[in-house]
């Protein structure tokens, strides 16, 4: 029997704000644990919630890039449940009306273009942070409180690529709009997979397992592929799925039981009196749109049509740093798909070396732009130009003083002038001539030796080879 | 007359002119505060109050030098606050209480916390962890003052000081004034910030406080009132100049008697009282109107109070768990010590009402429990706005008769406890400004009147309240100012 997985996935992302989702203590997550904290994240008594505008700025953002209907009028809601990284009781979310509600994201994958339903985007609050030691559990105040938004998929995913594609899209899209560093890895963003199996053509879903911990986007597709296999199995054999909460163990490529789900926790969701509903004006939601910056696909696609290939477009918007980077060092002068190669092969290897970020690089874009121009306009090759852009990196100096201290000479491109050095390299080498015609290819090379030789290396080798063979023919 | 027995107005009178100062107003407070043999006081603030008295410095705020004391739920900076709950024993709040901040801005000064139902919780006087709240009308201590306000109104009718804070759900403020005397006051949801006041129920919460005169009330408002960034239920309106108000015209003003309310009664004299009222209000140019509200709906007030009452404080009150602040009590999982704190914290009546929120918040109760409650108070409320576009304010005694005694059981399904002793929970149904105050006195014990408006209709609150101290005569009252009043 064939199955199909019915996936669907919940993330939460940590958006970036000045002060936390309702109180005023810093929204920051490099800091000493406990030191972010006010009266409100301790949930002191009498203290009271106020909605950071900010934060539903963030939301905003990406329940509009996610093709969401936003709602014009805020309603919160409390979660209510014991735990220790709870400090309230409860948390105060978004449960009867989500903020951006039925949208979509559409998905280039290897089954063709894929477009996948987004049920809800909700703001809420973050709990504590728990650090569990052998006999006690710490708990970090900082992070309660820390604006989040989650959005959920319908179940329309089918495979571990789709689900890595589509967290990925959202991380480019939550990173690009400036909301969230979007950091799986830091938990900056978290992503919780529900994944169950059934026959082809059933109509109903089987028994679903939820996969936690996934910080990778590799993680996400590999734990689904295991676990497509793992369910497909036990189905195989007659077994029942059972409804249970599993992790992705990396080293051993498998899922691995955390907890069996006994009946769902009743969370009795009820409306927060402390915090009236929020009328939103157009002017409000507009503003927040207009101010997105431009997101990643849009780049993508100026990029390209800049003459950038996708693959090198992609590895500049790896990163949005390195994506402003290059933005910055598109003057008029240099033709982007040059600046895109210095960028990704040079600065990248210096980067490297240096073991710096792009942040820290010793040279503004602009004037990384103006080295790239300054290559073609003085009539230098790609690789001479490459030295200057190693020597301004190394000695802070600009490219006409890094020429001439690395005593780097134009090479003419002035056909006229070639050709006649061309003529004479081929009158005095006959021998040569002859084995080139013979078909010894070698024979070029010895030839265009002879020509820098003569030339005292002051004429473009390119040009020379060109025209050597149109002699020769 | 004793200099604390004044108004407010008066006593700033006599600071102006020279006849007391604002250190012989704090002595004879804590004189009378220490006589207290109510059980008024979780805490008498000597040392803090005196600290405050040398901090006035020029200060010429409104209440410049006034004393005053707050409920043992309003925030005040490290000072020992615990809503007469053990759960919070030894917890100091770092941060003060809009309440508490605006009125030593305006020169008031703090000189104790009283006693309550725990954690504002009942109406009794009975549940806090010290003990029972008196009556000062009863030497006996036979009779209770009421709650969940209980001893800023035990301490107000000893008249320890001019006013006292409380905080009004279902009605812990007036009708604990109508059983001890006073002008009880409940403003208009939002119009006080709620910064700082331990919840009980945040859609019901309100500020509320006690004075013996109603002028008192309305100066105190101007005082209270506002936006408070802090607090975003707290209402944008600017604050009204509401001693303005206080012209004793009453001319053409509508009354709205409700008589289902009133035949759920015993208490002939209190009804008789209330027709003597009407009458004279009459004489002044009022009408008075008589309307039915409904009396399926007045039923089901307690009923339907009590759902989302107990439901919102099961959720205010997770933040007591014993981890944060409050005893803390060892355990191997949070599990265990968030239960062993709560088991020894909290009183038996607490637990109770915890269990009965957290039922009708379940899911499979939710719809006919908590959301059937919500719908219902959405029906009140309807009616309520019917009846006051019927007139200025309803006309309603503010509780079934005289203070009752901690023994009498009483019918808990009667028409008199059911609707009598709980209709004042309008006011916090529908978020209405509403008041109590002093009307008649029946065997030495006082009796209450209480006036219900729409919203942000103090101004207009303030001024029939004044016109039926000046009918009834029972201004500046105390167990040590005692008068029979006219009525």
């Amino acid at each position: 029997m064939n199955f199909e997985a019915v996936i669907g996935l919940e993330i939460h992302v940590e958006t970036k704000t000045k002060t936390k989702m309702f109180s005023s203590a810093p929204n920051v997550s490099l800091k000493e644990p406990n030191t972010a904290v006010t009266y409100l994240d301790m949930a002191f008594p009498g203290t009271l919630p106020t909605v950071n505008k900010e934060a539903v700025k963030n939301a905003i953002k990406v329940s509009h890039a996610l093709h969401m209907e936003i709602d014009r009028e805020l309603h919160f809601d409390r979660k209510n449940y014991f735990y220790s990284d709870l400090p309230k009781g409860y948390q105060i979310t978004q449960q009867r009306r989500p903020i951006g509600s039925h949208g979509y994201l559409d998905l280039r994958t290897s089954r063709g273009l894929r477009r996948i339903g987004i049920e809800r985007l909700h703001m809420e609050e973050d709990t504590c942070k728990q650090l569990h030691l052998s006999d006690y559990t710490l708990l970090d105040y900082n992070r309660a409180g820390v604006p989040l938004v989650e959005i959920v998929s319908y179940p329309e995913l089918r495979t571990g690529e789709e689900a890595r594609l589509y967290v990925e899209a959202i991380r480019n899209i939550v990173v690009y709009s400036g909301v969230s560093d979007g950091k799986m890895e830091e938990g900056s963003l978290r992503c919780d997979v529900n994944i169950s199996l059934r026959p082809y053509g059933q109509e109903d879903f089987g028994t679903k397992v939820e996969i936690k911990n996934l910080n990778s986007l590799k993680n996400i597709e590999e734990a689904i592929e295991y676990e497509k296999k793992r369910q497909a199995s036990l189905l195989l054999l007659g077994q029942e799925i059972a409804q249970e909460t599993r992790r992705y163990d990396e080293s051993r490529g498998e899922t691995v039981l955390m907890r069996v789900k006994t009946d769902a926790v009743d969370y009795k969701y009820y409306p927060e009196a402390n915090i009236p509903p929020i009328r939103l004006s157009e002017d409000f939601v507009k503003k927040a749109i207009e101010e997105t910056p431009e997101l990643y696909d849009a780049k993508l696609d100026r990029y390209v049509k800049m003459g950038i290939g996708e693959k090198e477009a992609r590895i500049i918007l790896l990163d949005p740093l390195f994506a402003s980077y290059f933005e910055g060092a598109l003057i008029k002068e240099a033709t982007p798909k040059e600046v895109a190669s210095f960028l990704i092969v040079e600065i990248n290897s210096y980067l490297n070396k240096k073991n710096l970020t792009i942040g820290q690089l010793p040279l503004k874009p602009e004037a990384f732009g103006h080295i790239v121009a300054y290559g073609p306009k003085h009539g230098l090759t790609h690789q001479q130009t490459a030295k200057i852009l190693e020597e301004c990196l190394n000695s802070g100096i600009s490219p006409e003083e890094a020429q001439a201290k690395l005593k780097i000479v134009a090479l003419s491109s002035d056909e006229g002038e070639v050709k006649a050095l061309v003529e004479e390299i081929l009158r005095e080498n006959p021998e040569s001539v002859e084995a080139y015609r013979n078909g010894k290819d070698r024979a070029l090379g010895f030839l265009v030796g002879q020509a820098m030789k003569k030339s005292h290396g002051k004429v473009n080798p390119a040009l020379v080879s060109k025209l050597l063979q149109e002699g020769m023919k | 007359m004793d200099i604390l027995d004044l108004s407010i107005r008066e006593m700033r009178q006599a600071l102006e002119e020279g006849r007391t100062t604002p250190k012989e107003l704090l002595e004879k407070a804590l004189e009378r505060a220490k006589k207290d043999d109510c059980n008024a006081f979780e805490s008498i603030l000597e040392k803090e109050a005196y600290e405050a008295l040398e901090g006035l410095g020029k200060n010429s705020g409104p209440l410049y030098g006034i004393p005053y004391l707050t409920k043992d739920n309003f925030s005040v900076k490290g000072i020992e606050t615990v809503a007469s709950s053990n759960i919070l024993k030894g917890y100091r709040p770092l941060y003060d209480a809009t309440v508490t901040r605006k009125l030593k801005e305006a020169g008031a000064i703090l000189i104790g916390q009283t006693t309550m139902d725990e954690l504002a919780m009942g109406g009794t006087g009975m549940s806090g962890h010290l003990g029972y709240t008196y009556n000062p009308y009863d030497p006996s201590h036979k009779r209770m003052v009421g709650g969940s306000s209980s001893g800023s109104a035990a301490a107000m009718a000893e008249a320890v000081v001019p006013f006292a804070t409380g905080s009004d759900t279902g009605d812990s403020v007036r009708r604990p004034a109508s059983l001890a005397g006073l002008v009880g006051v409940k403003p208009t949801w939002g119009r006080i910030s709620r910064y700082g006041l331990f919840p009980f129920a945040p859609s019901l919460d309100h500020v509320g406080y006690f004075t013996r005169y109603v002028e008192d009330a309305a100066l105190l408002l101007g005082v209270l009132a506002g936006h408070d960034p802090h607090d975003m239920t707290s209402s944008h309106r600017p604050i009204e100049d509401y001693a303005a108000y206080l012209d004793g015209n009453i001319k053409g003003k509508t009354f709205v008697r409700i008589l289902d309310i009133e035949e759920s009664l015993s208490d002939k004299r209190l009804l008789e009282a209330l027709d003597r009222l009407s009458e004279e209000l009459i004489k002044r140019g009022a009408v008075i109107k008589k309307e039915r509200f409904g009396k399926d709906l007045l039923e089901s007030l307690y009923a339907t109070y009590i759902v989302i009452s107990c439901a919102e404080a099961t959720s205010n009150d997770a933040n007591l768990d014993g981890i944060k602040f409050g005893p803390y009590y060892e355990g191997k999982t949070y599990d265990e010590a968030m239960r062993k704190a709560r088991t020894a914290g909290f009183g038996e009546l607490i637990k109770r009402r915890f269990v009965i929120g957290s039922f009708a918040l379940m899911k499979e109760n939710q719809d006919v429990l908590f959301l059937r409650a919500q719908r219902n108070r959405a029906k009140v409320v309807a009616r309520l706005n019917e009846l006051l576009a019927l007139g200025d304010a309803l006309l309603i005694p503010a509780a079934s008769g005289v203070a009752p005694e901690f023994e009498a059981g009483g019918d808990k399904l009667s028409d008199e406890y059911l609707i009598a002793d709980n209709h004042l929970v309008l006011g916090n149904f529908g978020g209405l400004p509403s008041i109590s105050l002093p009307l008649a006195f029946e065997n030495g014990l006082p009796l209450g009147v209480s006036l219900t408006l729409a919203p942000f209709k103090e101004g207009e609150m303030f001024r029939l309240a004044s016109v039926i101290e000046d009918i009834t005569g029972l201004r500046g009252l105390s167990v040590l100012n005692r008068k029979e009043g006219n009525l």
